[in-house]
């Protein structure tokens, strides 16, 4: 009983020690102070009445506020609504007039010239014209020009000076757009005037040199900055650069230094240009270079910044923050430098390199303003070919093109149409039309009779459906965008080319990999020729290649679009004078778009290695190399497009298991496992896209179970749909 | 504690034996001390949530308690704004300063209620908005609570509605304020000022019917000259425009701001809203218009027909994608205009409208961070938000890819590569790697990375003597991670990654590998393919090493692909799949081949017909177990990466790629590289 009592007793101690306990720690809690900030007002604070509180309007409140009516038009202030009539660009959309020059004509004001005439939008008639073009007065000739006849107040007018105007104006702009190099931001009216960069003089008029940017990364220890000097030089700073010198204000201690005084491009991975600055032209030679253009507080406006997105590739700073800038720079993270350092050469690359190139961004900036809402969504400005390539006359949807489906993430459609291009021609081309309904991919061929003679009538019953259309008797007419074509991919063919169902599916399978380039069979590859100074290709066989002939080739419809619309009149009919040329202006065009070569595919060893010229019945069945017409009309193109767009390759995409000799392995070790005796006919010409069974001594490796459940094996596509099952069709064997 | 803990242990099994009165007495004694433990175990995490929750810290008041500030009717006017104001004129932007965040400070002025003389008060103390708006702002990362820190102000006295405002007595109110300064860093917000906002009407998000109307018109004070082109339009085009007007003859109670009529008919409004296409927003009583946020919210298309409209947050928001800009001068062609848009396009815009309506407008704290961000963006001009964050609605940002390398550049074979060997200890066969990888033409630097480190490298003079630079980088770990480090060595961008046992590869097939990649500078370029499988019966991925028709990934065993992945694993790797690696050593290629996938959105490349690195014939039967377990842990490895990207981004593809001429029937000895080896 004692013990019980003692033990109780210990117990009710223990109880109520810890209930003590308990009962003093939130106390202590309380009374030591845990924020030191407790007691002063914070934040915004809660207001216990809040729901008392009114809101701010009472609805109906305002309903009996004077209306205005619509804005009269203030004379400083034009906008494109008040001050541009589209009604005269209903017809045709843009037609550009542009004033003859009187007297003599300096270089620049030639080249703008030429470039306003080789331009899709040119018209030879003012009064047809929707917009017209007044070059400004000249900086060599020192004239003024009179005003212009159809002046109009400066209605539909737009006056382009690539150089700032020497002399004043004799006339009020009036209703006019201004087109000018580096306007000051005050002066701008934003969606009326248009910026347009400063252009040394010497810019060349097609093609242009190309962004210096070889490497995607900044090389390894290349200085951070380089700054933007006098005269058109670069002053490069170190990494462990002192804060000190800015806009030339500062000249002591310029840290460490390596002046280049005779390079004009700067080699840095920043650029720093001050904003103030006469000499705007760095801002281009920064683009060129590759170098990220640093703005501080730029007073002029950036060219193009109607459509151009210049937070991708510049960095508009304010100027009175240096220190900030500094080390903001050299803790950007590297991805963001590969980003604005790619950004800047594919812009300089696209709108600034010519001024052919920047005279048609122009032009396109007006023609999307009189689009209103299908012009060129911001996505084709700013990424890659750009939107003097990307023609928004082709789609509202930036997925149909070839060139976004990644940023999309989009896919091109499944199927493709054959056109077949039918020159002189006794019957249907039967064996090729078989072997390309036999695709499965196949969604539809089309013929493009294009002879004198009637198209014959006995066409092949297919397991699609095939369309005769009747073309212009032109070679360039194979490459117009047919309503017709519903597919996204496009197989060019000649009647004369001989391909089988697996060459067909598995290039086509290739082209979904790379839909915006050209995968083809048969190739060409140019040179410089030495002997004659100029280029030449050849259809021998050779290590590198550059062309795929279009007698044989996947690509994407967009490209007869392109060619139809995009390219100058005087190149298409020099294609239709020298059929042979049609391929290389097609490869020109891709290429130029791409900046990639074209794709190869393998091709059976028993078919022609070249095609005849179309249109020439009887010639020279075996072509081996093109007619000296031929290689002239490289080098006119070459002319045309201002440089030579092709880009060599020195491979080619084949099958995964092509011509591997897996099977005579097999032989040597053991028979194959019975799920492997489907046989296929020895000869069969498709040898190389066959499945393959494993090898044996890979399948001995794997657990019985894994090889019992392979069929149902398949992979499933991000949706998580289920793709493919074909990778096990019979588990056959190959027959080499 | 530990006592009575131990005590509570041996408690139950005392209890039988105990009498009654006794027992009861221990029951009460043993609940007293658990209900006391469990109090403590409350009290160790209860008191923690508490203390960080806002409600807690932030003061409760009421409005009624707020100061009264008298001003006097001759306290200054502030001057009016400078029109020409432009950032980098009229903002300081020292008082921002260096932010190792980039983000902007801002401070909100304490309320106070401002009377005249003649103790009249200037305003209402503050609307609901108002208040939710500085709620928002308060909660937000950019506010602070030290005026010395801030470099944005936002004055408490309410502006959003202009016509409630005494504007001389407001103005000097302002000018009341500690760090006015003619305004210079102040935001003030006067929002919606032409009508009332009706934040409260219940409305359904949009549904995709079909919409009955083409185009609408629902405002009501619009000047004659815009009734007359209105109903003209409606006389062209019949039903499919309906413009609306004020109810004339509304019943008493019913608020008028809710119902549109058209002749007799009464139409709910904004209801009517979601009934058609587009709808119209013309200038009315001020530029700004309310109708233009009823009509968002509808999933309308907005047809802007006033000229000079500066549309919200129209400094970052592309209104062209979800809006259409018709000039005033053609508002008699409008209807054709709208026609010629495809239904494509018409789609896009109606979701683009929607995003723009939730994203950016649908509440006051979505309005007011919108606005900081752009302030922000402003001043940290090189942290801003890109276009693409701020325009695309989920659904697109999620099924994009921006290749990090999306410039088509082949960059010049000049460049060369680095090869980057790992290795442990096996130096024999690592000296016949170098001295094999050597021969390369485009090699420009070999870099041994020394995985052992209990052991030193070979002295210098034992190295194989090769024409290029040889470096040996010690690493502090044996991890296989390292592999992939982005060594400060490594000048060239193209990198080969190759163990330190592949002897098989030829000279040719490794220039070629460069060759290859120099045409696919954003991909992974190996030689033996593998495949990744969905097991339908396990439902889940399965590793293959089978050789199919089909290559996802590529083995980094040997290897070329660009230096900028080696960054991207070493510090951008999602997840915790770098330790994953390391802890298994294992993977780290597939997690390799994940990550270049993933962000560029393309597949690898497999080159020539290479299948396995050691030679066919020597595949030990006593490797089985071993191969077993490690296709087992491989599979692992793929699950495991697939759940921690959140999606599979392997592609499969079904070519590889060969020298143009390979297997072709033409002179060896005219071929660039002949030496291509097989399996």
């Amino acid at each position: 009983m004692q013990s019980w009592r003692r033990k109780s007793l210990w117990l009710a101690l223990l109880a109520s020690w810890l209930l003590v306990l308990l009962g003093l720690f939130p106390l202590l809690r309380l009374a030591v102070p845990t924020s030191p900030r407790a007691g002063a007002p914070q934040g915004w604070p809660r207001w216990l009445d809040a729901e008392l509180l009114q809101s701010f309007a009472k609805p109906g409140e305002l309903l009996e506020d004077g209306p205005r009516p619509p804005q009269a038009l203030r004379g400083g202030s034009c906008n494109w609504g008040a001050c541009f009539d589209t009604s005269k660009c209903r017809g045709g959309g843009l037609k550009v007039f542009v004033y003859p020059a009187a007297g003599p004509v300096s270089e620049t004001r030639r080249k703008i010239l030429a470039s306003v005439e080789g331009s899709r939008y040119h018209t030879l008639s003012a009064a047809e014209a929707c917009l017209l073009l007044l070059l400004s007065p000249d900086t060599s000739t020192g004239e003024c020009d009179p005003v212009p006849p159809q002046w109009d107040g400066g209605r539909n007018h737009l006056v382009l000076s690539l150089h700032p105007a020497p002399c004043p104006r004799t006339f009020q702009l009036g209703q006019a757009m201004v087109a000018e190099a580096s306007p000051t931001v005050d002066t701008f009216r934003p969606g009326f005037d248009v910026a347009l960069p400063l252009l040394p003089e010497a810019h060349p008029l097609r093609g242009g040199v190309p962004g210096q940017l070889r490497q995607h990364s900044p090389r390894p220890g290349v200085a951070l900055l380089a700054l933007a000097e006098d005269g058109g030089r670069w002053h490069v700073a170190g990494t462990d650069f002192s804060a000190c010198p800015w806009d030339g204000r500062c000249e002591q201690d310029r840290g460490p230094k390596q002046t280049h005084p005779g390079a004009t491009l700067p080699n840095a991975t920043f650029c720093l240009i001050p904003g103030r600055g006469p000499d705007v032209l760095h801002f281009l030679q920064a683009l060129q270079a590759g170098c990220i253009p640093v703005l501080l507080s730029p007073r002029w406006e950036l060219p193009f910044s109607e459509v151009i997105d210049w937070t991708k590739a510049a960095i508009v700073a304010d100027e009175r923050l240096p220190l900030q800038v500094l080390t903001a720079l050299q803790e950007m993270p590297l991805t963001r430098v590969l980003a604005l350092r790619q950004q800047t050469q594919f812009l300089w690359d696209a709108y600034f390199s010519s001024v052919e190139k920047v005279i048609h961004t122009t032009l396109e900036i007006i023609q999307d303003r009189i689009f209103g809402p299908s012009a060129h969504p911001s996505l084709l400005w700013n990424s890659p070919p750009g939107a003097i390539l990307a023609l928004p006359t082709f789609s509202p949807s930036p997925s149909d093109f070839p060139f976004y489906h990644l940023q999309q993430g989009s896919r091109p459609l499944g199927r493709f149409s054959a056109l077949i291009w039918a020159g002189a021609l006794g019957q249907p081309p039967l064996k090729l039309i078989q072997a390309v309904a036999g695709s499965e991919h196949c969604a539809q061929i089309l013929v493009l009779w294009s002879s004198e003679k009637p198209p014959p009538t006995g066409w092949p019953k297919t397991a699609v459906p095939l369309t005769v259309i009747d073309g212009h008797r032109k070679v360039s007419d194979r490459f117009f965008p047919y309503s017709a074509i519903s597919t996204d991919a496009i197989l060019s063919l000649d009647a004369h080319s001989s391909l089988s169902t697996s060459e067909v599916d598995f290039a086509f399978v290739v082209w979904q990999s790379f839909p915006e380039r050209m995968v083809g069979f048969l190739t060409w590859s140019h040179f410089w020729d030495e002997a004659r100074g100029g280029w030449g290709y050849t259809a021998k066989r050779t290590n590198e290649f550059s062309m795929v002939l279009t007698s044989a080739a996947f690509y994407h419809r967009y490209y007869h679009t392109l060619f139809t619309h995009a390219l100058p009149k005087a190149l298409r009919t020099l294609a239709d004078e020298a059929p042979t040329c049609v391929d290389v202006l097609m490869n020109f065009l891709v290429a130029s778009v791409t900046k990639l070569p074209p794709i190869k595919v393998p091709y059976g060893m028993w078919h022609q290695e070249a095609r005849p010229p179309p249109l020439e019945p009887g010639g020279p069945g075996l072509r081996q190399e093109p007619q000296p017409a031929a290689q002239n009309c490289i080098n006119q193109m070459a002319a045309g497009f201002g440089h030579m767009p092709l880009v060599s390759s020195r491979l080619r995409l084949d099958p995964v298991l092509f011509k591997d000799p897996v099977s005579v392995l097999r032989k040597k070790s053991s028979p194959p496992p019975r799920s492997c005796l489907t046989p296929t006919p020895a000869p069969d010409p498709l040898r190389f896209h066959s499945r393959v069974c494993p090898l044996v001594p890979t399948l001995f490796m794997l657990p019985r179970k894994v090889h019992r459940q392979a069929p149902g094996l398949t992979r499933e596509s991000r949706e998580g749909t289920a793709v493919s099952s074909s990778l096990w069709p019979g588990r056959c064997a190959t027959n080499i | 504690m530990c006592a009575s803990v131990k005590y509570n242990i041996r408690g139950p099994a005392l209890i039988p034996r105990m009498k009654t009165k006794h027992r009861i007495y221990y029951i009460t004694l043993f609940s007293i001390v658990l209900l006391g433990l469990i109090a403590t175990g409350m009290f160790q995490f209860w008191p923690h949530s508490i203390e960080s929750s806002s409600d807690w810290s932030v003061q409760k008041r009421s409005i009624r308690d707020v100061p009264v500030v008298r001003l006097p009717a001759d306290s200054p006017v502030p001057e009016r704004g400078d029109l020409s104001c432009r950032m980098h004129t009229c903002f300081d932007v020292y008082r921002c300063g260096f932010n190792p965040k980039n983000k902007i400070k801002v401070y909100i002025y304490s309320l106070k209620k401002y009377v005249d003389d003649a103790g009249v008060p200037v305003s209402s103390t503050i609307s609901q908005e108002y208040n939710e708006l500085l709620t928002a702002v308060a909660d937000s990362d950019y506010y602070t609570e030290d005026i010395a820190r801030a470099c944005l102000f936002i004055p408490s006295i309410d502006l959003l509605n202009q016509n409630a405002l005494r504007v001389k007595e407001t103005a000097q109110a302002l000018a009341q304020l500690s760090r006015w300064d003619r305004g210079t860093n102040h935001l003030l917000f006067n929002m919606l000022p032409g009508g009332p906002p009706d934040y409260n009407t219940a409305l359904d998000v949009p549904r995709d019917r079909p919409r009955r109307y083409f185009l609408l018109s629902s405002q009501m004070a619009l000047h004659p000259e815009y009734r007359e082109e209105l109903a003209a339009l409606q006389a062209r085009h019949g039903e499919a425009v309906l413009v609306l007007d004020k109810c004339t003859n509304l019943s008493e109670g019913i608020p008028a701001a809710r119902k549109r009529c058209h002749k007799h008919q009464v139409f709910d409004y904004p209801q009517v809203l979601q009934e058609a296409t587009f709808c119209v927003v013309l200038r009315g009583a001020r530029l700004g218009q309310a109708v233009l946020s009823d009509v968002l919210r509808a999933g309308c298309i907005p047809v802007i027909i006033a000229d000079s409209y500066i549309l919200p947050f129209s400094e970052v928001l592309d209104w062209k994608r979800a809006s259409v800009a018709v000039p005033e001068e053609k508002m008699s062609d409008v209807h054709g205009i709208l026609q010629s848009i495809p239904q494509r396009q018409i789609e896009e815009m109606q979701r683009q409208a929607r995003w723009f309506w939730e994203a950016y407008f649908q509440s006051i704290k979505a309005i007011a961070l919108a606005t900081l961000q752009i302030i922000n963006d402003r001043i940290y001009p090189y942290a801003a938000i890109s276009y693409e964050d701020w325009n695309d609605p989920p659904s697109v940002k999620w099924g994009s890819v921006s290749n990090p390398l999306f410039l088509p550049l082949i960059p010049p074979q000049s460049q060369g590569f680095t090869a980057i060997v790992l290795t442990y200890d096996r130096v024999e066969s690592l000296f016949r790697v170098i001295t094999e990888v050597s021969k390369v033409p485009s090699l420009s630097k070999l870099l041994v990375v020394w995985n052992n480190q209990n052991k030193n490298p070979p002295e210098d003079s034992l190295w194989p003597k090769i024409r290029v630079p040889l470096k040996v980088v010690r690493t502090a770990e044996n991890k296989l991670s390292n592999r992939f480090f982005p060594y400060d060595e490594i000048e060239t961008e193209a990198v080969l990654a190759i163990d330190d046992d592949i002897i098989m590869l030829t000279s040719d097939e490794l220039q070629f590998g460069y060759e290859v990649w120099r045409e696919f500078p954003d991909r992974l370029v190996g030689y033996p393919g593998r495949l990744h499988l969905w097991d339908h019966e396990m439902s889940k991925w399965k590793y293959e090493s089978e050789w199919t028709n089909e290559v996802s990934m590529v083995l980094t065993g040997a290897a070329f692909y660009h230096k900028y992945f080696n960054y991207l694993y070493t510090y951008k790797m999602p997840g915790d799949i770098k330790n994953w690696v390391d802890a298994h050593m294992n993977c780290e290629d597939i997690a390799m081949n994940f990550l270049v996938a993933n962000v560029t959105g393309k597949a690898v490349i497999k080159v020539t017909p290479r299948k396995k690195f050691k030679c066919p014939e020597c595949t030990a039967i006593d490797g089985l177990s071993l191969d077993q377990t490690h296709m087992v842990e491989r599979s692992e490895c793929i699950n495991k990466f697939a759940s921690v990207f959140g999606t599979m981004p392997l592609k499969v593809v079904e070519h590889r790629a060969d020298p143009v001429l390979y297997k072709d029937d033409f002179p060896e000895k005219l071929k660039s590289f002949p030496n291509i080896g097989s399996l």
